[in-house]
């Protein structure tokens, strides 16, 4: 039996069905449950207590799954009218995340086919929460909407696969109330054969590649994950990424002498081409102008990032556990290893800065004995890293010309996943 | 004079019209029209799951409840389990923060790791296993 606010009812349900329990007892209580005095949360529950034991003993399951419908092939669908009145069709039946869309017709489709050498039937899984199957056909079928070349195929299916990988909690990072995003960082040939952009505002504006493969992402999770607010998107105010995924190729170009590529950190070859999506919360911008050593830049970072920047940090301790990663701006990176440093002393020097005393945790917090399991005995001064280990901090080096760097804090249970790119 | 005016005239209205024809072309094919295209929606796939029924009395039963560690779900539990205690007779009631602290995570995230949370609530053998998901 499953208890639950009001306002997140909906979302248990769904998730409940997801799961395959197309019938689940549960006992709602008025919301909200959190942030509230202990006698409030009292009253709650001895107001729920009758509902509660009535369910316990009389509650029997009723609902069943429809029946399954064969997932290829997509069914054809016709509309009469213009295209701006097709659009506006596609947005009522949920087939639209609010922008603009191209329409999937059976050519386009065909066509889009023509960038992969995967079958169309091929089966890459089921999009959470609604768990809407995805088949390589239904990849072209968003692949198009958003404007994508079919070129661009191989980058969108592995990104995906990536996706459907338990480690990269697709789930959870389209349900949750953060304003959460799915980052794709591209690393190898692949950046340049296909013009996914990698260096000034590379994850910005004008790069028809990141642009539509990140539109795509989005379109898939929402339209074929069915995760749209207000539920089971639970999104408390939602953003950009929303939309578009959030994509940038590595600038290897600019990356200093000495320092490896990031897809060969991950254990690839420099030859491969390779996507790792991880799911992220909003970045932190270093704006540092001004320092001339690299210990007055990791002095800048030391005031700027801290286990608290996600709530997993401070309260799931496991989140401790997951890579963060660290967009090195070129003439950051320039900065540190021109005065001999290695990646691997950054990031380093990097984990002994960034910390905040254990007083800062927030009162409440489950898990503060597995805290002082992992870092014995504390007192309010001990200092906290971000991360358990140095090497949960990933360095890339990202974007162009400029001061600035970027630290993207993952989202709870969500860990880097990487998959090769191929045809 | 009249011959150049006239010139003019007739090269300014061919000029007018050679900027609209097209424009109106354009505009006509921005009418209405059949779309065929493929369903984006695409179609649920889920392997439906066995529930078991509740037991028809909390009578000498064991009861899991289950905290997923957001802010308040073990004092709205905790107070449950007084209640459980107070009003059914030989009731166990067991709190999986206690017992399975690794359950506490409010960000399961994925089937395997809810299975995992489960396998581990399994262990204790419960009748019933009553779970807050709080926010």
């Amino acid at each position: 039996m499953t208890i639950s606010s009001s306002e997140f009812n909906s979302l248990a349900k769904d998730t409940s069905v997801g799961k395959g329990a197309a019938d689940l007892s549960f006992v709602v209580v008025p919301h909200p449950m959190g942030m509230i005095p202990l006698t409030e949360i009292r009253e709650k529950a001895d107001r729920a207590f009758p509902f509660i034991l009535k369910a316990a003993t009389e509650w029997k399951p009723e609902a069943t799954l429809p029946p399954m419908k064969p997932i290829y092939p997509a069914r054809k669908l016709t509309f009469e009218g213009t295209i701006a009145e097709l659009n506006q069709y596609f947005l009522d039946k949920g087939f639209s995340i609010g922008l603009p869309l191209i329409p999937p017709t059976p050519e386009r489709v065909t066509k889009m086919l023509k960038g992969t050498n995967r079958k169309p039937d091929d089966l890459l899984g089921m999009v959470p929460p609604r768990m809407g199957a995805l088949t390589i056909e239904m990849v072209a079928i968003h692949a198009v909407m958003a404007g994508c070349r079919p070129e661009y195929m191989p980058v969108l299916i592995a990104a995906l696969e990536a996706l459907f990988d338990p480690k990269a909690n697709w789930r959870g990072l389209t349900t949750t109330t953060a304003t959460s995003a799915v980052l794709v960082i591209v690393n190898g040939p692949i950046i340049y054969d296909i013009g996914i952009g990698s260096r000034q505002g590379a994850a910005g504006s004008g790069h028809q590649a990141n642009a539509s493969i990140g539109y795509a992402i989005n379109l898939i999770a929402d339209i074929v994950g069915g995760s749209k607010p207000p539920t089971p998107d639970k999104s408390l105010l939602g953003g950009p990424g929303d939309f578009v995924a959030w994509i940038f190729g590595e600038n290897q170009l600019a990356l200093p002498k000495g320092w490896t590529p990031y897809h060969v950190d991950r254990g690839f070859e420099k030859t491969e081409s390779l996507v790792t999506v991880m799911g992220v919360y909003p970045p932190v911008d270093n704006i540092d102008h001004w320092s001339i050593s690299p210990e007055e830049h990791l002095r800048w970072w030391s005031y700027l990032v801290s286990p608290l920047l996600s709530i997993g940090g401070p309260c799931w301790i496991s989140q401790m556990d997951q890579p963060h990663i660290i967009a090195l701006g070129p003439e950051h990176a320039q900065l540190v290893a021109g005065a001999g440093w290695t990646k691997e002393r950054f990031r380093k020097a990097f984990w002994e800065q960034a910390r905040i005393p254990f007083s800062a945790w927030p009162k409440g917090c489950p898990n503060v004995d597995l805290l002082i399991k992992k870092f014995g005995p504390v007192t309010s001064d001990t200092p906290i890293p971000i991360t358990l280990r140095p090497e949960e901090l990933h360095v890339v080096i990202a974007g162009g010309a400029g001061k600035h760097s970027h630290f993207f804090a993952p989202f709870p249970g969500c860990f880097p996943v990487s998959r090769p790119i191929k045809k | 004079m009249k011959k150049n005016f006239l010139k003019k005239t007739v090269f300014l209205i061919s000029t007018i019209c050679c900027l609209l024809i097209p424009l109106s072309i354009s505009s006509a094919r921005e009418t209405k029209q059949k779309w065929e295209f493929l369903n984006p929606g695409g179609v649920i796939k889920i392997e439906p799951m066995k529930i078991n029924p509740h037991p028809a009395t909390l009578e000498g039963k064991t009861i899991m409840l289950r905290w997923n560690g957001k802010h308040n779900g073990d004092k709205f539990l905790e107070r449950i389990a007084e209640l459980l205690v107070d009003s059914v007779k030989n009731i166990k009631v067991i709190k999986s923060w206690e017992v399975a602290p690794e359950t506490v995570d409010p960000i399961a995230g994925s089937q395997e790791r809810s299975q995992e949370f489960a396998r581990a609530i399994a262990k204790f053998n419960p009748d019933l296993v009553i779970g807050a998901q709080s926010d």
